[in-house]
């Protein structure tokens, strides 16, 4: 009697197919996700903010890993605290407020003729004009730990600079942050020196190469490594949540009973793999699942001068 | 005798799911390579402190070996794709068994190994993506010749086939809406500043991979466990060397292909795209602007083109559009011209971007019709049933004619054009002359429209029509029916 062959059943394949994908797509996701996802461990957390102050010098954008950037997009504090209270002076802009209706410097009708025809020139000696005085105040402050002071000198100082090469009192967000932001990346720069850039489609070079001031005491294109080398429980937790600064905390919509674990990381740097730069301690502290730097009890000031 | 060939032989919902097959590989296959290059720059050994200008060659030649592999895979693929007889088709395991290693591999593409290593990093960017891409032939090329066995009667072929490849062209941008969807989800449970903390590591780019991942396998199951090939494939064994012959020998099906290398040229708009919407519409935000006018034109024209064929040939079809083409993009040179470029020229541009856009609905649909054609007219002539090499050919064509457009585009653009770079630091586009604000717009319209009447050269050469092809179509059902009769009696 001849064998008779089974057909697949393409149906009850589709669907066992479907599955057992689902099952693998879920599976790596989260694995990965929860690997890869910094705030989801203590000393990635704390070393993630120890390597972006050390790699260029920015304590501007180290403040993503914190309390900070909890409740707010880390922008959207900044504006709301230090922007818009210049921007919307007129309107006498308090924290919060909804801008929607205000009258402010971004209105067009603050635009002057240099604004208006300006293509990127103006700006940029804006940006120049500003840069001694970023440097003045990183220097003063011993780095950003204080940002509240840094931020509203800075600000302050870049109307009056912007008003006196554009003649008019013109300003929006943007504006602040298109200068803060080229202000952070020259300091970088300053640190780790830069390549000649040359345009690879019409080879001509549009930047010169220089010597940073890393390169100068660890050696050119020398690379820094982080590892948390010790992470130490706070063991009398409520004592801890009762030094902690409420009304700073209520500005980053953080409730200090929302803490549920704390925890002081020592993270290491380390110049070119086996010099010991520095060891910093980073207190960090969980809400939820998630572990953040907190900002209120981590002073930076040696990761602004070890190369001094 | 009842004339079989123009039977109908597909339910409706059979060239609905052939569709949401094709959309649902073109999901995948049109999300994956640009982002896997921006992950791999940006995101794969973000840290790691690895030399960045040794990264950037590695990555350039990972893409090249990549479209190498996928060359040889291309015929390699159409090789085995003839010579596979099962009791679901020749296809459709392809299709269906293929979906789920695809599926795999692509997400494995975005999770990189752990590694302080550059050289280790490297072997597996090179390993993960010529893997993902010999996958991916494997499921993409059956997938797309799916259509020439769909049925036996070339109007009902045609009408699926038209369908379809509209759908897979939706289906290409598909991944640019999910990455928005799943960057909106992630912000709304992680926050706006964890959001762009996870968006930071690659993240979201991982998300939105198995979510075109899971698109892929929902949508090709869809597809397998509801269509059917119709067309019976040929039972002789084809050799290596006879079938690659095919490809370079069989006079209509190289005109089809040919067509590709003749208006590789056309792309070279996308160079420009950018130059236009700054120097010519005033903002770089227009990009976008000009990109929708003119993907909404496409998905409108590869629908059109399903009705022009119901009045003309596709020789017809496919002659008229590239005359359409050339015109259209003529036309939106000399308006450009005639007004100032600025803000007076961005309704009338936008406007013409979408009429230019109709004619890629022709290349979309037109040569998958006449391919599948030529599959009958080989069968007629040999006996044999190829159409696994014969989309192989086209794809491979395609791919060269993809490279040539890669190097072209540059050249015109930053030497021809004689594009002037910014040199300061604070100025991210340069002023330009006239004569290259001049040039740049001819890069857009007129160097395409030179192009596509170029492609249409050898489709004067491409006789698959009228009585040959109805005596064809005829010839095989009548054979197709005597073979399953002599079957049937032997059985």
């Amino acid at each position: 009697m001849a064998k008779t062959k089974k057909e697949l059943n393409t149906k009850l394949y589709a669907v066992v197919a479907f599955f057992l994908v689902l099952a693998f797509l879920v599976s790596v996701c989260a694995v990965t996700f929860k690997n890869k996802y910094n705030a989801f461990h203590p000393d990635k957390v704390a070393t993630a903010f120890t390597e972006s102050i050390v790699n260029r010098g920015d304590g501007y954008n180290s403040y993503k890993n914190t309390l900070i950037s909890k409740n707010y997009k880390y922008g959207d504090y900044i504006r709301e605290y230090y922007m818009y209270p210049l921007i919307y002076t007129e309107s006498n802009y308090k924290a919060g407020m909804d801008t929607e209706g205000l009258k402010g410097f971004n209105d067009e009708s603050y635009i002057g003729d240099k604004t208006a025809s300006d293509n990127g020139t103006l700006s940029g000696q804006v940006i120049d004009k500003m840069y001694p005085y970023y440097v003045q105040l990183i220097t003063e402050l011993n780095g950003w730990d204080n940002y509240n002071t840094f931020f509203t000198k800075y600000f302050a100082k870049l109307l009056e600079v912007r008003e006196e090469v554009f003649g008019d009192k013109y300003m929006t967000d943007e504006i602040m942050f298109t200068a803060l932001e080229a202000n952070v990346a020259a300091y970088g720069d300053k640190l780790v020196g830069t390549e000649d850039v040359i345009d690879e489609n019409s080879n001509i070079k549009t930047s010169t190469k220089t010597i940073g001031i890393y390169e100068n005491k660890y050696g050119e294109n020398c690379v820094f490594t982080y590892e948390a080398v010790k992470i130490d429980d706070v063991n009398d937790l409520e004592k801890f949540k009762e030094s902690l600064d409420a009304a700073t905390l209520k500005t980053y919509k953080v409730a200090i009973d929302d803490i549920t674990e704390a925890k002081v990381v020592t993270v290491q740097v380390k110049a070119e793999g086996n010099t010991v730069v520095k060891e910093q301690k980073v207190t960090v502290v969980k809400i939820d699942s998630f572990w953040y730097v907190d900002n209120t009890n981590t002073d930076t000031a040696q990761l602004y001068n070890f190369y001094k | 005798m009842s004339d079989n060939s123009m039977k109908k032989y597909m339910k409706k919902s059979e060239i609905a799911t052939f569709g949401i097959g094709l959309f649902g590989v073109a999901l995948l296959t049109g999300w994956m390579p640009d982002y896997t290059a921006t992950y791999f720059a940006d995101f794969a050994f973000k840290g790691k402190g690895f030399d960045s200008a040794d990264m950037s060659n590695a990555i350039s030649i990972v893409f090249l070996v990549a479209g190498i592999v996928g060359a040889v895979c291309e015929l390699v693929i159409g090789y085995l794709v003839d010579n596979t007889r099962t009791k679901i088709g020749k296809v459709k395991p392809w299709v269906g068994f293929g979906a789920v290693p695809l599926a795999l591999i692509s997400l494995l593409v975005f999770v990189a190994p752990d590694t302080n290593n550059q050289t280790v990093a490297i072997i597996w960017m090179f390993v993960i993506y010529s893997l993902y891409t010999a996958v991916c032939c494997a499921v993409e090329s059956p997938a797309n010749c799916f259509g020439s066995l769909s049925s036996p009667n070339p109007s009902e072929r045609s009408t699926a086939i038209s369908i379809a490849s509209f759908l897979r062209s939706v289906g290409q941008s598909g991944g640019m809406v999910v990455i928005i969807v799943v960057g909106a989800v992630m912000k709304a449970l992680l926050g706006s500043q964890q959001f762009k903390n996870a968006e930071a590591q690659g993240l979201d780019l991982l998300f939105s991979t198995a979510v075109c991942a899971l698109g892929l396998i929902l949508f090709v199951m869809i597809f397998f466990s509801n269509n059917k090939e119709r067309v019976p494939f040929t039972q002789e064994k084809v050799s290596l060397k006879d079938a690659v012959k095919v490809v370079f020998t069989h006079k209509n099906l190289l005109m089809v292909s040919l067509t590709k290398l003749f208006g590789f040229g056309r792309g070279v708009y996308g160079t420009v795209s950018l130059y236009i919407a700054i120097y010519l519409l005033g903002s770089k935000d227009l990009k976008l602007g000009l990109l929708l006018p003119m993907g909404i034109g496409t998905a409108v024209g590869t629908l059109l083109v399903n009705f022009v064929l119901k009045k003309f040939s596709t020789k017809k079809t496919f002659i008229l559009f590239c005359i359409y083409g050339a015109s259209s993009l003529t036309i939106l040179f000399i308006v450009s011209k005639s007004i100032e470029f600025g803000d007076a020229l961005i309704i009338p541009f936008l406007i013409l971007n979408f009429f230019c856009g109709l004619q890629h609905g022709n290349t979309n649909v037109t040569p998958n019709i006449m391919i599948a054609d030529c599959v009958d007219e080989i069968e007629y002539k040999t006996g044999k049933r190829q159409e696994g090499l014969a989309y192989a050919g086209y794809g491979l064509f395609s791919k060269i004619a993809s490279a040539f457009t890669k190097a072209l585009g540059p050249w015109l653009l930053y030497t021809w054009s004689q594009y002037a770079v910014s040199t300061d630091a604070n100025v991210a586009y340069a002023t330009q002359t006239d004569e290259t604000l001049s040039r740049i717009l001819m890069i857009y319209t007129i160097i395409p429209a030179i192009f596509v009447v170029l492609q249409a050269v050898p489709i004067f050469f491409y006789d698959m029509v009228g009585e040959k092809k109805a005596h064809i179509t005829r010839t095989l059902a009548e054979r197709r029916a005597a073979n399953a009769a002599a079957a049937t009696v032997e059985n």
